[in-house]
């Protein structure tokens, strides 16, 4: 793909394709999709000042002046107002209409004209090839029968067909914009503002501009420029497009900020963090852009269709004119012709995917939801098979305290005791037993002369005896003895993947502390929601088969393969696939990109650096598991949309032509038929917009039997309970 | 000949409305500063664009009409110099259209003069503004054509009143004579606009608002009481539609034929 072609229509978003047309307006460059996103962006954003929008709005409406009045004209000649007395005027009329249209062709067909020898030049047939060609035999027609003094003249059709087209583009262009108007917030990190402080006095940056350190001022309602700290002020701020959080957040000085949210109702004074190109944010608008850049499958086969079809219609449309000439006047043979050529435009075919696809990009990624290519949205809505990793996709990849065993001691004793010496640990298994006996509103027993093993526990002295928590190596190291039915639950514990701590004190190991990690609270529902959608789903770990199994239970899924290193993945995703037809592996894309990349569709959660690294054709926000289901819809409501109107569009030219060849179809008719076309993909397209959004995943109540650990709780807030799932205890 | 007379003098008194909304543009396209001759080619190509577009929503409603009435009309014959049942539905139609509209002149139906300003109005208006500031001869006449398409309700009214003629060229008549009726006005919009306070004003905007009303009411009982009115509005109602279908069926050939 060429840089020209992998550039955005500066009107509606969509990829400019082969058929750019650039312009500079505004001092600005700008490249177009279309004649029709030309004139809607001129009417939109050019000023009075601006010759080349004032010169458009002219030629349009001169154009349609001239239009106008040669079909009043026209329509006066048909009922026959000049016949009888006013017979004499007939000529002077028709001379009259000769010297309106000649201007009216060139204003109206111009545009078109240019398209064509453009596009002819580099070897190319485009749709306006057929209105030109069209227009033009009606115009030559009628100016020679002016001067042959034939009855009839269709300088209307030829002006009519042209101005129904130029504001049939015009309508198309400005429905598209709605799609536009949903995706210029995810692209505008790269035009965007800041304003920053220096002293007293205030200026404006680009936001590539700005530097670390420099003091940002964003007032309520502005979108936050850069990353940074709140330095001075107070607000809430919509971090939707970044986080994936729904509810705005509040930002107290000292709090960060990203960029790329929203500050919802209060000054913000913000020290930026670092560049203001390369923040999360500026991340995202790159992808997307590079996202809508490309093309899917769909429409690369649209794209191919319409290159054939055009000389296809071009040499159907004369064919026509030469089959009907033998039965018909020579002039209604031109006309059938005409309406055929007309009827044709593949515009809708064009139309047909693109829209869609930016419109569920745009959705997705308000949601922090980033594709790199529109053919993983397509592929995705045929997905049958999930296949999830475990720690960190389907867990939370953060273990916690699930059982003690302490024959002969209160679980709280040890936990008390375990708890005193992990404070003083940095350790993820640490901070998990600090949690639990929090949880469990426990004080830490004080513990001094702390000291830390790495990779064997930690010791210290409480109440003036030794304590200690770590390996049973290490415990046999030291000489502490073990009562046989603490080894023995703890070697099970151990073989079904559990995580175990010893805890002694007094010279001797008292009890055995089991974690674990857990499944993430959404992973069931989100499962259920998959297999809803016929969507089956599998673990794949490189876990020990018990662990998987247990976690595999809790998240209701029954299809495990547990102990495969990354290579075994790959394998396994492959007989999946063909077994299953197209299959997604979702990882937490940190340690399993190359599954990920051998994935029909490869989805990370939570690690949008993945999406540059170009292992997953889709990120979802940290802690993001969630809306999966929801993607799977946005996917299959595209795809849906795309096929209805690829079906539409060759249904409409199929019978269409079908009809003109016929001779049953008015050139003008014709062309309100095609403009209307086109007018049904962009609306069949904008009923994305109604899609709803993420259902917001509820948080299973605190008190039943599956213990659960809180997405709050994953973010350091205090555990709510510790409720042991009988499940998850089956040794105890 | 009576009947396009009362069209321009509701036309006319319906310019005040004009001299409040379109007026601000008349008055923007203010003087040439090439000499008066230019500046009166400026305002006399600005309303001869506005007047086409008038006159082609005539016709295309004239045709509409006329198309809904051969399409029943062929069917049942209209009855003692009558009109038919499409034509009656026609008249129906675009009487309370009509009478619709005048109520919103009078204050009356909020909802509907949202709905007739809004509707896409605004940004339309924004765009057309960079003509204004244009020095190009063309650009006066590119924005009355423009002007022309912009949501109104008094022409509205009328393009209704043109739907309800059922003939082509009696559509394009009816909005001749209204194109015609809001020339005075906005030519003059410089000296009388700004002479009439803004009381006149509105006292012209009701005068408007009667004008379609009366209108509005006989459109609607050429369709409810067709005899009657048949014979009451003959010598005031363009031939095509007093003298029922002869005069439609003939003509619509043509133009199907064309369309």
């Amino acid at each position: 793909m060429t840089a020209d072609s992998a550039a955005l229509c500066s009107h509606c978003l969509l990829p400019v394709g082969l058929r750019s047309m650039r312009q500079t307006i505004n001092g600005e460059s700008c490249a177009f999709c279309c004649y029709g996103c030309s004139i809607a962006f001129q009417v939109k954003r050019g000023r009075g000042e601006e010759a080349a929008a004032a010169w458009l709005l002219i030629r349009l409406g001169v154009g349609a002046f001239l239009s106008m009045n040669i079909m009043l004209f026209s329509w006066l000649d048909y009922t026959g107002a000049f016949t009888g007395i006013d017979a004499a005027m007939g000529p002077v009329i028709h001379m009259l209409l000769l010297v309106l249209a000649t201007p009216a062709m060139v204003i109206l067909g111009g545009p078109f004209l240019r398209e064509m020898v453009v596009e002819g030049l580099q070897g190319r047939l485009t749709s306006s090839a057929l209105i030109v060609v069209g227009t033009g035999a009606a115009y030559a027609y009628s100016a020679i029968a002016v001067f042959q003094g034939a009855s009839h003249l269709y300088f209307d059709t030829a002006c009519m067909v042209l101005m129904l087209f130029t504001v049939g583009h015009y309508l198309d262009a400005a429905g598209r914009a709605r799609a536009a108007r949903d995706l210029a917030p995810l692209l505008a990190a790269e035009s965007e503002w800041a304003t920053v402080v220096e002293g007293d006095t205030e200026r404006r940056l680009r936001v590539a501009a700005v530097g670390a350190g420099m003091l940002v001022r964003v007032r309520p309602g502005e979108r936050i420029p850069i990353d940074g700290i709140v330095v001075d002020g107070g607000s809430h701020a919509d971090e939707a497009v970044i986080t994936g959080e729904s509810r705005p957040v509040a930002k107290a000085i000292g709090a960060n900020v990203f960029a790329g949210s929203l500050n919802v109702d209060g000054p913000l004074l913000i020290e930026s963090a670092g560049r203001g190109d390369a923040t999360r944010w500026a991340r995202i608008c790159r992808s997307v852009r590079d996202a809508l850049a490309h093309r899917g499958p769909s429409q690369r086969l649209a794209d191919s269709i319409v290159g054939a079809f055009v000389p296809v219609v071009l040499l159907l449309g004369i064919s026509t004119s030469f089959y009907w000439s033998r039965y018909l006047p020579f002039d209604q043979a031109l006309l059938v012709g005409l309406a055929v050529l007309v009827v044709a435009c593949p515009c809708a075919i064009g139309l047909a995917a693109p829209m869609a696809t930016s419109l569920g990009i745009a959705m997705l990624a308000r949601q922090g939801c980033l594709l790199r290519d529109p053919a993983a949205l397509e592929a995705l809505a045929r997905v049958s098979l999930f296949a999830f990793d475990k720690t960190g996709t389907i867990t939370s990849g953060r273990p916690r305290l699930v059982g003690i065993d302490s024959p002969g001691v209160s679980g709280d004793e040890a936990l008390a005791r375990a708890a005193g010496l992990e404070r003083h640990s940095e350790h993820s298994i640490g901070r998990a037993i600090v949690e639990a006996a929090e949880a469990r509103g426990l004080t830490p027993l004080e513990t001094h002369d702390v000291r830390a093993w790495p990779g064997r526990g930690i010791g210290g002295m409480a109440d003036g005896r030794p304590v200690a928590a770590g390996t049973g190596k290490w415990m046999r190291e030291s000489g502490w003895p073990l009562a046989p039915d603490i080894g023995e639950r703890a070697r099970a514990l151990e073989n079904a993947g559990h995580t175990v701590v010893y805890v002694g004190w007094d010279g001797a190991v008292r009890a055995v502390l089991s974690l674990d990690d857990t499944p993430l609270p959404e992973a069931r529902a989100t499962i259920a929601a998959l297999r809803q959608r016929g969507i089956g789903s599998a673990l794949l770990t490189g876990d020990l088969p018990a662990a998987a199994r247990r976690i595999a239970l809790v998240a209701g899924i029954d299809d495990i393969e547990a102990g495969l290193t990354p290579e075994d993945k790959r394998e396994t995703l492959a007989r999946r696939r063909a077994a299953h037809g197209k299959v997604a592996m979702v990882g937490d894309g940190l340690n399993d990109g190359p599954v990920l990349a051998a994935a029909d569709v490869g989805i990370a959660v939570g690690s949008a650096t993945d999406l540059a690294r170009e292992t997953a054709t889709l990120v979802l926000p940290p802690g993001g598991l969630w809306m999966l289901p929801w993607v799977v819809d946005v996917s299959r409501a595209v795809r849906r949309v795309i096929l209805s109107n690829l079906l539409w569009a060759f249904l409409y030219n199929f019978v269409a032509v079908g009809l003109a060849m016929a001779g049953l179809l008015r050139p003008v008719l014709a062309a309100a038929i095609m403009a209307g076309s086109s007018l049904f993909v962009v609306l069949n397209s904008l009923r994305l917009e109604r899609l709803s959004g993420p259902a917001p995943f509820a948080e299973p109540d605190r008190n039943s039997s599956v213990a659960v650990v809180p997405p709050t709780a994953t973010r350091g807030a205090p555990l709510a309970g510790l409720t042991p799932s009988p499940m998850e205890h089956p040794v105890r | 000949m009576t009947y396009y007379v009362v069209i321009f003098a509701a036309a006319f008194a319906g310019s005040f409305h004009c001299i409040g909304m379109c007026g601000g543009f008349a008055c923007a396209l203010g003087h040439d500063s090439r000499g008066p001759a230019a500046t009166g080619l400026r305002h006399v190509l600005y309303n001869s664009g506005r007047l086409t577009s008038y006159v082609f929503l005539g016709a295309l409603a004239g045709g509409i009409g006329q198309l809904i009435c051969t399409s029943q009309g062929t069917a049942v014959p209209g009855m003692d110099g009558g009109l038919d049942i499409g034509q009656r539905a026609l008249a129906i139609i675009a009487g309370l259209l009509m009478i619709a509209m005048a109520l919103q002149f009078f204050g009356r139906l909020p909802g509907l003069h949202r709905l007739s300003i809004g509707f896409g109005g605004s940004t339309f208006a924004m765009m057309l503004r960079s003509l204004l500031t244009t020095r190009s001869h063309a650009a006066p006449l590119a924005f009355g054509v423009f002007n022309g398409f912009l949501p109104c309700p008094l022409v509205y009214a009328f393009v209704a009143q043109a739907a309800g003629t059922g003939a082509v060229q009696s559509g394009m008549l009816v909005m001749v004579s209204f194109g015609l009726g809001t020339f005075p006005a906005m030519l003059m919009m410089g000296g009388i606009g700004r002479a009439f306070s803004a009381v006149w004003r509105q006292r012209g905007v009701w005068v408007a608002g009667a004008a379609i009303l009366l209108l509005g009411l006989v459109t609607l009982g050429r369709g409810v009481f067709p005899t009657a009115m048949s014979h009451a509005m003959s010598h005031a109602m363009p031939h095509s539609i007093s003298q029922g279908t002869s005069q439609g069926s003939s003509q619509p050939l043509s133009i199907e034929r064309r369309i």
